[in-house]
């Protein structure tokens, strides 16, 4: 059966991966292996033929496949950078059992009650990623660490119950025989949006977030976010497309959170620009787009839902784009440690422009990835209400500059360090008297390759984004809850 | 005659057990009250009958499920019991750099003054106190105002998860707040058995491991704080 086959395979190399954790070259060969025949047997595997396996339905619809085929495919790239930055000695492990989880909730998304605390089971997991040290290690795990892991765990168990109470209601639901005064589809909505609000760290809901970036190895938060959030992100999709009640009775509700999302992007976007810190305002660029994410899933129209999804999956390239090139940015580079440096576009070219180019594609600026469907949200805003699509553009242009802020004070200063002119040898000069060369390091090579490799990706789909569109917009079709608007 | 009132007395064990969850600080009675709170749903569980029964003890017949949901409960305490008993996830100290081992030193004289110069102060349950109280009216209001079950389900699924969430938020140390989250999935395992129309036993089975791992993840961070700063305290966490 081929679909176990998706969800064991990975939890199966991932133990192996376990107990071969000090061997770290030759657990990063298997965890990218693994990642390639993973996304291999998502492209062979037969889509929507459901099967029954312990009383619970097992299937594959397009939209997780094309999940399946994409998070394997960036999550590879990023286990190769682990040759050079540094990691945990767990963090493979971790990466392929979470990896296993998401496909698992892919696979069952039509069992809300499993899938939920799957999502659950999958963020308690992470934790040991983001408080994990690498092999040997003489430091310390910081307390800021531990309080980052904190705060994700309670609010990702308190989001996994709110979601699986959720469920509980609806589950219960029958039209006339509730009593009126419990309204159960709008507590049921309720439930849902905080507990996916806190999922997908949707502003008032995102304060894990920025802490999770600043604190954790980026490559952790990368995992959390294109993982997890984009797994929750179709799980939602699911539970509006299984349980029609909730849009169908709750116009209001939905015309609510579409508020709540084009305020949490504002939000998000303001923040963005008050952080002096790169990695918390690569955080609330990701809140800023969870915000636009929630915003076209709440207008419930063919266009808002294909710009979620297509915003989700550019989310899955932006976002280790980013983080990658900070981990570059961040790394030792041979000049005086504890100086804040103003030429790091110079000093490391390739981290720079990643980091600018990730930036540029969360905020959906031309010709990154994020273009198309920013497109397609402020589309639906100006047909919604005006004042929608000057909350979305409001919020890109905060977003936008807080970029050009962290670019103006981090990447485009001149360069600190000029050529040292050789100063002439002096009669009974020795080498101890002449000053010491200072060996400024390269970019590490494989890094470099994997940023420009997504930076590339970003700008292809960008540039020609039809084809992916077009899939997006097929499978929306699929959708029985979409309305036009 | 006089009309005698019926008491569920599970429930007032449950409600006493985890009213003494958000009201205590001590460890030594927090963690038995956890358990007595999961022996007292067990209890009340068996008592309603909500899942058919399929296993007889003597005179007695018992759902596995709810022999399930004891097992969770055993171990979920166990856990939070072993690690506030050794509540070590120690370094090995061979590997740490100077830096880091004065770090440590200086950690752990900074716990012992505080744990010297902490006398019991009844200002600090007055906070939890009012908790409580409020605890106790919305989980009487509530069930009347949104309700779900027969009204003892409503006021002991509302009041494990009241509980659960007061007990987070007002939290002072690492441990506690695993207490509020074990208590907080207790009321959804509680309400779900009890109200879902069609009880499947994989997501019960699912909410059982997740119970487990939720112990085993708050005692892993729990271990990892005090082998860090001598202490759970989370006002120590959030101090630098």
């Amino acid at each position: 059966m081929p679909y176990l086959l998706l969800i064991t395979f990975p939890v199966a190399i991932g133990a192996s991966c376990f107990l071969l954790r000090t061997q770290t070259r030759l657990v990063i060969a298997l965890a990218v292996a693994t990642m390639l025949a993973q996304l291999a047997l998502a492209v062979f595997i037969p889509v929507d033929q459901p099967v029954r396996l312990l009383g619970l339905t097992l299937n594959l619809d397009p939209l997780g496949q094309l999940f399946l085929i994409v998070v394997p495919a960036v999550t590879a790239l990023m286990f190769v950078t682990t040759w050079r930055l540094p990691h945990g000695e767990n963090y493979l492990p971790i990466a392929l059992m979470i990896i296993g989880l998401a496909s698992t909730i892919v696979l069952l998304l039509q069992e809300p009650f499993v899938a939920a605390l799957l999502l659950v089971s999958a963020g308690l997991l992470s934790v040991l990623a983001i408080v994990d040290l690498p092999t040997g290690s003489s430091l310390l795990v910081e307390p800021a660490v531990i309080a980052s892991a904190l705060k994700y765990l309670v609010l990702m168990a308190i989001a996994g119950v709110l979601m699986y109470m959720g469920f509980i209601l609806i589950n219960m639901y029958r039209p006339g025989v509730m009593p009126q005064q419990v309204e159960p589809p709008r507590i049921v909505l309720a439930l849902l949006a905080v507990g996916f609000g806190l999922r997908l760290a949707v502003a008032p809901f995102h304060s894990w977030l920025p802490d999770l970036v600043e604190h954790a190895a980026p490559m952790v938060a990368a995992l959390v976010i294109i993982v997890l959030n984009t797994t929750g992100l179709l799980f939602l999709i699911s539970v509006f497309q299984f349980f029609p009640v909730i849009v169908a009775e709750n116009e209001h509700g939905l015309a609510l959170l579409a508020w709540l999302g084009a305020l949490a992007a504002l939000a998000g976007g303001l923040m963005a620009l008050v952080q002096d810190r790169p990695r918390r305002v690569a955080g609330y660029l990701v809140v800023y787009n969870a915000g636009m994410v929630l915003f076209g899933l709440a207008t419930i129209t063919p266009a808002g839902l294909a710009g979620a999804v297509f915003e989700a999956f550019n989310q899955i390239l932006a976002v280790p784009l980013l983080l990658l090139s900070l981990a570059l940015l961040e790394q030792p580079d041979g000049r005086a440690p504890n100086v804040v440096r103003r030429d790091l576009l110079w000093r490391w070219p390739v981290g720079g422009a990643g980091l600018l180019g990730g930036g540029l594609a969360l905020l959906g600026l031309p010709p990154f990835s994020g273009y198309a469907s920013k497109m397609l949200f402020y589309d639906v805003a100006a047909r919604n209400d005006i004042v929608f699509l000057g909350l979305l553009v409001g919020a890109t242009a905060l977003g936008l500059l807080a970029l050009a802020r962290l670019a103006h004070q981090r990447l485009l200063g001149a360069p600190e360090d000029q050529l040292v002119e050789e100063t002439p040898r002096l009669l009974g000069m020795t080498e101890v008297d002449l000053p010491v060369q200072r060996r400024l390091e390269r970019e590490p090579p494989v890094v470099a390759l994997a940023v420009v490799l997504l930076l590339a990706w970003c700008l292809a789909i960008g540039l020609y984004p039809q084809p992916l569109l077009a899939m997006i917009t097929d499978m929306i079709r699929g959708l029985t809850f979409v309305r036009e608007l | 005659m006089m009309p005698t009132l019926a008491i569920n007395w599970t429930i007032v064990g449950m409600a006493a057990a985890s009213g003494m969850i958000l009201l205590l600080r001590d460890w030594r009675v927090t963690v038995p009250a956890l358990l007595a709170s999961y022996l007292c749903v067990v209890l009340f569980l068996a008592q309603q009958q909500f899942i058919t029964p399929d296993l007889v003890f003597g005179a007695r017949t018992l759902s596995t499920t709810v022999v399930v949901k004891l097992v969770t409960g055993l171990a979920a305490s166990a856990i939070l019991a072993i690690t506030a008993i050794t509540f070590s996830r120690e370094y090995n100290l061979e590997e740490l750099d100077e830096f880091s081992l004065t770090e440590l030193r200086r950690a752990a004289r900074r716990a012992q003054r505080q744990r010297a110069s902490e006398p019991f102060r009844i200002s600090e349950y007055i906070v939890p106190f009012w908790a409580l109280v409020l605890v106790a009216l919305a989980s009487l209001a509530l069930p009347r105002l949104y309700p779900i079950g027969s009204q003892e389900v409503d006021f002991a699924w509302y009041w494990l998860g009241l509980t659960g969430l007061f007990t987070i938020v007002i939290a002072g140390d690492m441990l506690k707040i695993g207490l509020g989250l074990l208590l907080i999935v207790s009321s959804v395992d509680l309400v779900y058995t009890a109200v879902a129309s069609t009880v499947q036993v994989f997501p019960l089975a699912l909410l059982s491991l997740t119970t487990i791992v939720l112990a085993l993840s708050v005692a892993y961070l729990s271990g990892l704080l005090y082998s860090r700063l001598k202490t759970l305290d989370l006002a120590e966490l959030y101090q630098r």
